[in-house]
């Protein structure tokens, strides 16, 4: 907790600065802009979830994660200083395009130019509302950079394996709340995992419950709990290999997102992305974070 | 009262009369927020008195004299910061308090219209509020304006100077939690809700000390949480909701549950009883959290002096619709058989009207006030919906994806926030209700936080070619409708309604509206320029009525339609009074001398 409080102060000192230069700069810096506009202030905003890691937060006052290498790379090939916009998360990924890319942030109306972690799925960009309009025309979803998945680390004492997710009738384990390892734990195979289910804040806090000994094993989103498997003894805690039957997304990809206005610059940044994924660069942004990667099948 | 008597067309002379008044420097005291209904000089309470019946006895402005009512001024809230405006009014000595969007407090010469402070509270980065940010008003004890702020705090303010006295964290923004209700005054304790998200916040009820922001008691709406009371400036342990965890929920759910208390509470001297009521259980899909899930939709009886829950009435068990039934529940009495029943009325999200016993939360009866339900055949002996099952939204997981299910009414309500009122001379509850269903199926195209995220999906959609919003007259004794009013877009505004035999409300087309009580004509008439979700307040001041109404489009219903009016596919007329301007419009009517 007191971590996160001296987080949230640097954000809130850094937030000030930008108002400030808000203020200052007025037009220019609430909107999102296009690839020359970028070019010629020298800055470019690129949106990255708060408190997120192994992708996007701070530690000890220092910017880090996967999403802010990728970021660093971005303006350094378009020779530019990057400044972060950080995103407090909305109940669904449309509500963060709304508030950070298209429509602004509620208080202080700042887009960014570009956002990190975006769905990289065509039947998400393409989805159309009850009139047949596109739900998300006004943002422009590109450049897969890595493959998400699922994952369950275990207690190997206690559960020597994960054969099947039938072992959690008689095994513990936890989730983080309002996730789908939550909705599937306690909604699957008619219910039967629910009262073997715990549910935490972050998958951080479950991993402290599996620590002493609370909870056998946790499910989460495969990047976060690679990135925390190298916090845990690797001889007692160990990373499995199990199917998730009935989980309608196995595997997806994640992406960049920009206003549909600036499809030059999802040019400029999509290069940018595909030379980091094909020379290997994602790859080792992924190892440095001891977490898993998986290129996405576009670059196939 | 002589109604016959002209009325005098209003002119300039009688506002420059009113600027040489000098204010009287009253606080405000118990009495006068426990007389607030009788006591028309002033408006000292959110819903016109503690009951909140939304009922005034003036009687100048009337069937025959509202054609005289002319606005008297108007006042900008101005600035980058126009959104929705659920405020209502309070007036105390001719000083008007509202509250706006992004948290911001004004007092304004209820006279000309002049502002006299502003207070904005600073809002952190960080805050989510889930349906605009909007203020529902303020309360008055003592020289204290008290509100609420989208970063879950309580704020006392100095009435004259608008300078902050006391401020307290109420609960951490950053875990979803926020304030937009106004709180309530009771016996010198200042009393709140609080909003939160699906991020796992727990409902709760706040008691503190008005004057020195003391906490003294806070109350979880979720069994199986600890309630604590301070004694001596320590904090006690004052009983588990609902006596012990997970009676209504499987595993560990109870530990967030949801039930949030965003909507304020309501008080009934009679019966010493608070009244709040409780929104939906998390997370959302019933299928996660088989149950009752006790005390989420429900209406909980509260003890002011010990933060206990008295009773309990459940509107929606086990939720599955989004059903939120958080609404405002109204103390009345009326006599059945010549005997004086202490009831208490109720008209829930889920498209029911209930009236309970204020004293045990005894079922009376329940009827539907929406023309059509489709996930309940009706209510049982005890009030408990006799559900459809076949109208419950699958499971995320096991549920096969891409089966549908139609609900009626939709997840925003047959009636959401916008507060309804009882008229003591018609006996009749004003119903502002929408007429709308909803689809709904299991989405595993949705995407929360980058991360692929098994939602459902809704589309709200109007079930009448040429109207959503019904303002209804609704009998609480048989359940009859006297008289409707069909309204092209959704209702969202707070009702009012006075012993001029009035009934008045806003719409999102921009007018304020009154009716006849008795039969709805529509009697007045008046075009705010932007959309309507305030409440209406009436007062008298130096001899005249007056009426005020915000106007600012805004809220919930835009949000949800997102930026194409698709959500709402009729109501895209409501659109088009987007955010241009809001005002706080006055109108007021000689009082005619009898």
């Amino acid at each position: 907790m007191q971590r996160f409080r001296t987080r949230s102060r640097f954000m809130f000192s850094s937030l000030a600065l930008l108002l400030l230069c808000c203020a200052m700069l007025t037009n220019s810096k609430s909107n999102a802009r296009s690839l020359d506009d970028i070019v010629e202030s020298g800055t470019i905003r690129i949106a990255v979830y708060n408190d997120y890691p192994p992708f996007s937060f701070l530690e000890e006052n220092e910017a880090k994660g996967i999403d802010i290498d990728i970021a660093n790379e971005i303006a350094r090939a378009l020779e530019v200083t990057l400044e972060l916009v950080w995103m407090t998360p909305g109940e669904t990924t449309e509500d963060d395009f709304r508030n950070y890319l298209w429509k602004g942030h509620i208080i202080h109306r700042i887009k960014a130019d570009v956002m990190m972690r975006a769905p990289n799925d065509r039947s998400f960009s393409q989805k159309r509302d009850d009139v047949g309009l596109l739900v998300n025309e006004l943002v422009h979803m590109f450049a897969p950079y890595h493959r998400e998945s699922w994952q369950i680390i275990h207690n190997t004492k206690t559960l020597p394996e994960v054969e099947t997710m039938g072992m959690f009738q008689y095994h513990t384990i936890g989730a983080e709340i309002d996730s789908i390892p939550h909705f599937y734990l306690t909604s699957a195979f008619g219910g039967r995992l629910r009262e073997k289910t715990s549910h935490y804040a972050t998958n951080a806090l479950a991993f402290d419950a599996m620590k002493i000994g609370e909870i056998e094993a946790v499910m989460g989103l495969r990047s976060q709990i690679s990135y925390l498997s190298q916090f845990v003894d690797s001889s007692q805690f160990k990373l499995a290999a199990n199917a998730f039957p009935l989980i309608g997304k196995q595997k997806w990809d994640i992406g960049l997102a920009v206003h549909n206005d600036y499809r030059a610059l999802s040019y400029e940044v999509g290069d940018v992305i595909t030379a980091l994924v094909i020379d290997g660069k994602m790859q080792a942004i992924f190892d440095k974070y001891s977490t898993v990667y998986e290129m996405p099948p576009y670059y196939q | 009262m002589n109604n016959k008597m002209p009325i005098k067309k209003i002119a300039l002379s009688m506002l420059v009369c009113a600027s040489t008044f000098t204010p009287v420097h009253a606080v405000v005291t118990d009495k006068d927020i426990q007389n607030d209904q009788a006591t028309t000089d002033d408006v000292v309470t959110y819903g016109m008195g503690l009951k909140a019946q939304r009922y005034s006895p003036l009687s100048a402005i009337n069937k025959d004299t509202v054609e005289e009512v002319r606005p008297v001024w108007a006042f900008s809230l101005g600035g980058e910061k126009q959104r929705g405006q659920e405020s209502q009014p309070l007036i105390k000595d001719g000083v008007m308090y509202v509250t706006g969007s992004y948290s911001r407090v004004w007092a304004i010469d209820a006279r000309t219209g002049e502002e006299l402070w502003q207070y904005e509270a600073r809002l952190p980065d960080g805050i989510m509020p889930c349906c605009d940010v909007i203020n529902r008003g303020v309360a008055l004890y003592d020289n204290l304006v008290l509100f609420g702020t989208l970063d879950a705090k309580l704020v006392a303010l100095d009435k004259d100077t608008g300078k902050t006295v006391w401020k307290k964290k109420v609960e951490d923004y950053r875990a979803g939690y926020a304030i937009t209700a106004a709180p309530i005054v009771v016996d010198g304790k200042v009393i709140t809700g609080i909003s939160g998200g699906e991020f796992g916040i727990v409902g709760k009820v706040y008691a503190y000390d008005a004057k020195s922001g003391k906490q003294l008691w806070v109350r979880p709406t979720v069994e199986g949480h600890m309630g604590y009371i301070w004694k001596d400036g320590k904090k006690v342990e004052n009983g588990i909701s609902g006596g012990a965890p997970g009676k209504t929920w499987p595993a560990d759910l109870w530990k967030t549950g949801g039930a949030a208390t965003w909507l304020g509470g309501t008080y009934d001297v009679d019966t010493g009883l608070l009244f709040f009521g409780t929104g939906n259980p998390a997370p959302w899909n019933s299928h996660l959290r088989p149950g009752d899930n006790y005390f989420s939709s429900s209406r909980l009886a509260i003890d002011p002096n010990t933060g206990k829950i008295v009773w309990h009435f459940q509107t929606t068990p086990h939720d599955g619709w989004d059903f939120d039934g958080v609404n405002e529940l109204i103390s009345f009495d009326y006599t059945e058989n010549g005997k004086t029943v202490k009831a208490a009325a109720t008209a829930d999200r889920n498209g029911f009207f209930y009236v309970l016993n204020r004293e045990n939360g005894d079922f009376i009866r329940g009827f539907p006030f929406v023309d059509k339900l489709s996930w309940a055949s009706g209510l049982d002996k005890k009030g408990r919906p006799i559900y459809i099952e076949d109208n419950r939204p699958g499971s995320p997981v096991d549920g096969k994806q891409g089966s549908q299910v139609v609900a009626r009414p939709a997840f925003l309500g047959g009636k959401n926030w916008m507060p309804m009122a009882y008229s003591q001379d018609t006996e009749l509850f004003y119903v502002p209700s929408n007429e709308w269903e909803m689809d709904i199926w299991n989405e595993p195209t949705s995407y929360k936080k980058g991360a692929a995220y098994l939602g459902a999906g809704f589309t709200i959609k109007s079930v009448n070619e040429d109207y959503i919003g019904v303002l209804k007259a609704i009998d609480p004794k048989t359940g009859e409708t006297v008289w409707r009013y069909n309204n092209y877009s959704p209702l969202w505004g707070g009702v009012l309604t006075t012993g001029g035999g009035l009934v008045w409300t806003g719409n999102p087309e921009g007018y304020l509206m009154a009716f006849d009580d008795k039969t709805g004509e529509v009697v007045y008439k008046f075009q705010t320029g932007s959309g309507i979700v305030g409440s209406p307040v009436t007062w008298e001041m130096d001899g005249e009525q007056y009426i005020s109404v915000l106007s600012g489009w805004g809220g919930a219903v835009p949000l949800w339609g997102g930026k194409s009016p698709s959500a709402l596919s009729t109501s895209t007329k409501a659109e088009r009074f987007g955010p241009l301007n809001y005002l706080s419009v006055i109108s007021k009517l000689r009082k005619t001398k009898a």
